[in-house]
């Protein structure tokens, strides 16, 4: 019974992270209707600019969220207005194929400056725990949880209430009379992106500190934020909660009763089951954007 | 029109036969440029009776190159005794069957979907088979298979491969040629252009858009099993792999999505330019790949054929002048 309930707290607590990870897909793909295969890179840039920050300055990962965001946010934008920005409106493959490049020369790049190899960001309580009713909780992925939260909440009140939340969402629903009343929209589209990147990035810090990361990692969160996106349902916190929380209760449960080697598996098959039964998202309308 | 592609044929052939010649003439390490040319092309073109007729395209093609390869292996493993010959039409029989119940079967689901959907999902089908394929014993994934030579004794494996892949790449452009033609290819055109529309008027879009899958996924896992005989031995990671999901889209790409020569062509300069160009610069290749589809979203992206065809199109405009 321990087991079973330990097991579901260790998946909601990853589900968490996988949430924050995929919300700057999400939002992307919802207003933008791009697939952004170079989020993975994104969030991966977060994580390293976390370790670097904290170790030359020697304070907790978490307090560098400011700076990393900001920085993400300034070269989200400009990614946006000089590069993808160009291949929006072409075909579907287009934006693609370039976000795709540019992961590949960033991912090349970060082996030249980290290496290729295994790297973590261990903040002062790496090894803190404490336990509830014979559940154990380690602070460290308490803390990454809170802050996923957090963050996710910051976001859906900037969407729901900010004059840009309100610009952002009249573009993804109707971009033509969006544009009629006045709003501008390439420039929509780039802090929509520039947004993304900072979560993007923020994520990377909650996920430096509860998991290992290597340059080659990026292909996992691209493909996770993809599937948390057509799980939840595209273009709302919300919807990104949603599907996060429920991939991370399914690849621990899988990884504790079926194997280890099997998270993707069935992350797939209940991917086309969903698609079978609910071809909308749990949440939202997935799949709209593709036709 | 109907005359020169009635044509195209005889020049497929003829195309076909003065590569052959090929590794008379080409020392040995251009063989080799050859044969991944060849097979590079075949995958490109069976991707495209999919990705470019139907503008399906598939990121996950792999997959049936994996799943043909390893049928093939298991098949052939239970039959150590038979001629050489007779063990490839084996393992190409048993590799193809393989992948028409497997796409047929993933084809109900998957092309439900459609754009990037399409593309990202079957990246997770080919992700699904490799995984089980490593972690199930039975498949040997993990721990690979070996196949037996089956080059004649008297000739260099590296041109009987040549000429096999040749063989086989020129097949399946005869048979993407007579779909391109055929009543079919104008109902995977008109799927590409408006699927709505088209099955408004009524094209069958599903039965269509399905037999497509399966002959491309056949198509696909033939070529794979020949790469896995020209390997020798194979695991889950020297068959399922992403960056030939990503080459298959590049093909068409660079030169020229929807077209027939299109992959053929993009095959051909891509392997040229990472092999050749970029064969001693292995920590830059991520870079230079990354960087040249950047370019080519942004510069041409209706490939090399866009680009000539908007040449001979600027070039006749000025040869006529608007009075």
């Amino acid at each position: 019974m321990n087991l079973v309930v330990q097991t579901l707290v260790d998946g909601l607590v990853l589900g968490g992270i996988y949430a924050l990870a995929a919300v700057g897909f999400s939002l992307i793909f919802g207003v933008l209707h791009v697939i952004n295969l170079s989020h993975g890179i994104l969030v991966l840039i977060g994580a390293y600019l976390a370790l670097v920050c904290s170790q030359a300055v020697g304070v907790d990962p978490l307090l560098t969220m400011p700076i990393v965001m900001a920085v993400l946010f300034v070269a989200g934008y400009a990614y946006q207005r000089l590069l993808i920005q160009r291949a929006v409106d072409r075909s579907p493959f287009g934006s693609m194929l370039l976000t795709f490049g540019v992961a590949l020369m960033l991912q090349n790049i970060m082996i030249w400056v980290f290496s290729p190899d295994m790297k973590n960001i261990t903040p002062s309580y790496a090894f803190a725990s404490f336990r509830i009713a014979g559940v154990t909780f380690d602070a460290v992925r308490v803390s990454a949880l809170a802050a996923s939260l957090v963050l996710l909440s910051c976001l859906a009140l900037l969407l729901k209430f900010s004059p840009l939340g309100r610009v952002i969402r009249a573009t993804a629903q109707q971009t033509l009379a969006a544009q009629l009343c006045g709003v501008n929209v390439r420039h929509v589209y780039a802090l929509t992106f520039a947004v993304s990147a900072a979560f993007a990035g923020a994520a990377g810090i909650v996920i430096g500190i509860i998991l290992p990361f290597s340059p080659a990692d990026e292909s996992l969160w691209t493909l996770n934020a993809f599937v948390v996106v057509v799980l939840g349902g595209v273009g709302s916190p919300a919807g990104a909660l949603l599907g996060g929380l429920l991939l991370g209760v399914v690849n621990t449960l899988t990884a504790q009763y079926v194997g280890p080697s099997f998270p993707n598996v069935t992350m797939f098959l209940l991917l086309v089951l969903l698609l079978l039964v609910r071809p909308n998202g749990l949440l939202g309308n997935a799949f709209s954007a593709s036709r | 029109m109907n005359t020169s592609s009635a044509r195209l044929p005889l020049l497929i052939l003829g195309g076909a036969l003065l590569l052959a010649l090929g590794p008379l003439v080409l020392p040995p390490f251009y063989v080799r440029v050859g044969q991944l040319m060849l097979y590079s092309a075949g995958l490109g073109v069976a991707w495209a009776i999919l990705g470019g007729f139907a503008g399906y395209g598939s990121f996950g093609h792999a997959a049936f190159i994996g799943v043909g390869a390893f049928t093939a292996g298991l098949v052939e493993n239970q039959f150590p005794t038979l001629a050489p010959a007779l063990l490839l039409l084996l393992g190409l029989a048993a590799g193809a069957g393989a992948c028409a119940v497997i796409s047929a079967l993933v084809a109900y689901p998957i092309l439900r979907l459609r754009g990037t959907f399409f593309a990202i999902a079957m990246l997770g089908v080919c992700h699904v088979c490799a995984e089980v394929n490593n972690n199930v014993d039975f498949f040997q994934g993990s721990m690979g298979i070996n196949f037996a030579p089956i080059a004649p004794a008297s000739m260099d494996p590296a041109v009987f491969f040549y000429w096999l892949y040749l063989a086989a790449s020129t097949i399946v452009l005869l048979i993407a040629w007579a779909i391109w033609r055929s009543r079919f290819g104008a109902g995977l055109l008109s799927i590409r252009e408006d699927e709505d529309t088209a099955r408004m008027l009524g094209v069958p879009t599903e039965r269509y858009k399905r037999q497509a899958f399966v002959i491309s996924a056949v198509l696909t896992g033939l070529l794979g099993v020949i790469y896995a005989h020209a390997l020798g031995y194979i695991t889950t990671d020297s068959v399922y792999r992403d960056d030939t999901n990503l080459s298959l889209i590049v093909f068409s790409l660079l030169g020229g999505m929807g077209t027939l020569f299109g992959p053929v062509i993009g095959a051909f300069l891509l392997v040229f330019v990472t092999q050749v160009i970029l064969g001693r610069l292995l920590d830059f290749h991520l870079f230079a790949t990354g960087l040249l589809l950047v370019l080519l979203v942004l510069m041409a992206p209706g490939g090399v054929i866009g680009l000539v065809r908007g040449w001979r199109l600027r070039r006749r405009s000025e040869m006529v002048p608007a009075e």
